[in-house]
């Protein structure tokens, strides 16, 4: 993948995100905020929708932060500072840490939506 | 009492007598005048013929005494030791990141692996003119600020994203001379030297951190020079795309 297409996703996931919020934030404190108001605000289907492509951005966002720091320190060189034999498996570590964090990302993603749709 | 010694804390290591680097304390008459940190280290010298460092021209051109002064980079032939002194103490340690050869000595190959990998001269085929390919001044000012690099390595070794990944990322040294070249209305292999820069680390793994800036002897900027090339890969996707659709 080009680096231009993981640098413009990390930077207009975080615009939307931001985006995201300031629309969260008005919709509220321009009515009056109870239980009723929350509920018709977030079921509405506007709001679902922008709320599904917010936490898709987060897992992409974090997903293009957390590949970043696995590769800067999961290395053979970099786990070579602390100790040797620990390096040797660098890649091993590396591969498992990917795993987890995208079976966790893909797990809370499937919980969002469930919570967003039904 | 004022002490009139100053201590200097040097790093010393010789992998063929020592199994690790350590820290050696030295202690030496305080100066009557302000020294250079490599007149120091050429005082220390006197006494101890054992300490290794790479010098060369002492006037901060060649670029070849940079090390770490009291935890930033810098030339020791540019830097005065009012400059840097911490109360009385000195502390002089390699360029970070590099394989260390001897004391004060780094191996640079991954450095000039580099620099190499941007191909830093000119690409121009087309028939040479009878005197020189000329200029305009315009053109010629976009070079300013990027030729001036002398290839010190203090930048670069003062990059977290290049001591992790430096066989990948490829410096703000290198990235530097890399605009340099894109930026010279004379070479005209801009589209190729883009493209090799394109993938997510020779030039993505740059996330602005200005340490190469605070560092540079030069007062060079090669955080901007990062800049214009993002800008030129994005400017260059955005052409490739138009000209795909017509």
């Amino acid at each position: 993948m080009k680096g231009s297409i993981i640098w413009n996703l990390q930077r207009y996931s975080s615009i939307y995100l931001l985006g995201y919020l300031i629309y969260i934030f008005i919709n509220v404190y321009s009515s009056n905020l109870n239980f009723f108001s929350w509920s018709e605000f977030f079921l509405s289907f506007q709001t679902r929708i922008l709320s599904s492509i917010a936490f898709i951005l987060v897992i992409t966002h974090a997903f293009i932060g957390l590949w970043t720091v696995g590769t800067d320190y999961l290395t053979y060189r970099t786990l070579g500072f602390l100790n040797k034999s620990l390096s040797k498996y660098a890649d091993i570590y590396r591969k498992i840490y990917y795993f987890l964090f995208v079976l966790l990302g893909a797990m809370y993603l499937a919980l969002v939506l469930y919570i967003i749709w039904l | 009492m004022i002490s009139n010694k100053l201590k200097v804390s040097l790093y010393r290591y010789n992998p063929e007598e020592d199994k690790f680097p350590y820290m050696k304390e030295y202690s030496i008459e305080k100066p009557d005048r302000d020294i250079m940190v490599l007149d120091l280290l050429h005082l220390l010298k006197e006494d101890d013929q054992s300490i290794s460092f790479r010098r060369s021209c002492r006037e901060g051109v060649c670029g070849s005494d940079g090390m770490n002064i009291n935890g930033k980079n810098g030339l020791a032939c540019i830097t005065p030791i009012s400059s840097v002194i911490k109360r009385n103490k000195i502390e002089l340690r390699p360029l970070p990141g590099l394989p260390v050869i001897r004391d004060l000595v780094v191996d640079m190959t991954e450095f000039y692996a580099q620099y190499e990998k941007i191909k830093p001269f000119l690409q121009n085929e087309t028939t040479a003119p009878e005197q020189e390919r000329l200029q305009s001044p315009e053109e010629r000012d976009k070079l300013d600020g990027l030729y001036e690099c002398i290839l010190c390595a203090c930048c670069s070794t003062s990059c977290p994203s290049f001591w992790w990944n430096p066989d990948k990322f490829v410096g703000p040294a290198a990235l530097l001379q890399a605009y340099r070249f894109l930026a010279d209305s004379r070479d005209l292999k801009t589209q190729e030297r883009l493209e090799s820069l394109s993938d997510p680390f020779s030039v993505y793994r740059c996330h602005g951190i200005m340490n190469c800036v605070n560092v540079c002897p030069k007062g060079l900027n090669p955080n901007k020079a990062i800049g214009e090339i993002k800008s030129m890969l994005h400017k260059n996707k955005k052409d490739i795309i138009v000209s795909d659709g017509v």
